[in-house]
């Protein structure tokens, strides 16, 4: 636990309105504002969590946000942070984390697909996984999914 | 060969030649693909019954459709399924190409093959064993020697139909590999 306290100390020490939780030995979450996301992400890199495995969105419906969170992996302290950031649900727009890890344009892509987060600075915010989708974006929790199936595929009449 | 096969045999050559050469496309769709390579390989061994893997569509006449199958892929299989030559028989493989199995409410995946399809037999479960392609194919067999394997006519003689199906759920394929549709901004 010695060293994730010595990591709560420094994202704490660089970063404002982080909320650093050492969960247990080897998990951390932190907890910011969307706007010092990118700037958390190269503090945490210069910390030593140069792995960023995934970028996954959860829709928040009832609180009206999109939560994103960053999961960072660190092989020289074996321990995985999350990296948690809250946007508006409507029109959410955040800053695109490629200078920082590269290959994130392929997560932002797919989240802009499945969730409409608008990325600042991703150049490739195109159709990636859904075949010319015209809907809105179907992970999220207010997409009427059996509706859309319904129409789309039509309805098989019960045979009874 | 059985003394008694000899004049089914003489009656239909063809069908006795194409029974023992079924030709497996390797296409791969979903997770039902999982089951393939111990079915074509030494543990099951399907050259018993004559069946192996062919690697491009136009070499093939079987086409199994192991398991869900998305609108990314069906766009494929269709391709694929054009371009095989006659005859050609398609196997469902697994629940999801009967009525969309676990998938029956995806957004993005198709719930009725046969609206798309002629299929020739089921192979029902989630998975099914590899044992039941065997089934699946002595089936076949009997299909095929009773003359009931037929789906690739039917589908010359329904095109419409399996057209107007397959334009409803993919209204930008392309009716031929090249053809310039109408883009909109599909990048991949």
């Amino acid at each position: 636990m010695m060293r994730e306290q010595e990591i709560k100390k420094a994202i704490e020490k660089s970063t404002d309105g982080a909320t650093v939780t050492v969960l247990k030995k080897g998990r951390i979450l932190v907890t910011v504002p969307a706007a010092a996301a990118v700037s958390t992400l190269i503090c945490l890199k210069a910390v030593g969590f140069e792995h960023l495995s995934a970028i996954s969105c959860t829709d928040w419906l009832e609180q009206g946000e999109l939560e994103l969170v960053y999961h960072l992996w660190s092989y020289q302290d074996k321990v995985h942070l999350m990296l948690k950031t809250r946007l508006a649900r409507e029109n959410p727009q955040t800053v695109t984390a490629i200078p920082v890890f590269p290959h994130t344009q392929t997560y932002e892509r797919e989240i802009h697909e499945m969730y409409g987060v608008h990325f600042e600075g991703n150049p490739r915010l195109t159709p990636f996984l859904l075949e010319h989708w015209e809907g809105p974006p179907p992970m999220r929790r207010d997409f009427q999914m059996r509706d859309y199936v319904k129409e789309k595929f039509g309805v098989e009449e019960r045979i009874s | 060969m059985d003394r008694a096969d000899i004049a089914k045999t003489l009656k239909s050559p063809a069908n006795w030649g194409q029974k023992y050469s079924l030709w497996a496309v390797y296409f791969c769709t979903g997770c039902g693909v999982i089951e393939i390579p111990p079915v074509i390989t030494s543990r099951w061994d399907a050259e018993r019954f004559g069946v192996l893997p062919m690697a491009t569509p136009r070499q093939g006449n079987l086409f199994l459709i192991t398991g869900y199958v998305s609108l990314k892929t069906m766009g494929a299989i269709i391709r694929t399924y054009d371009q095989m030559p006659d005859p050609k028989y398609v196997v469902g493989f697994g629940s999801c190409p009967v009525n969309g199995g676990m998938y029956w409410d995806s957004y993005n995946t198709i719930k009725h093959l046969d609206k798309y399809l002629p299929v020739d037999g089921w192979i029902a479960g989630c998975m099914p064993r590899p044992e039941a392609i065997f089934v699946a194919v002595v089936h076949l067999w009997q299909m095929i020697d009773k003359g009931m394997a037929t789906g690739y006519q039917k589908y010359k003689e329904n095109y419409e139909y399996y057209e107007r199906n397959q334009r409803e759920i993919l209204p930008h394929l392309p009716k031929f590999a090249g053809e310039k549709t109408e883009a909109v901004g599909q990048t991949l």
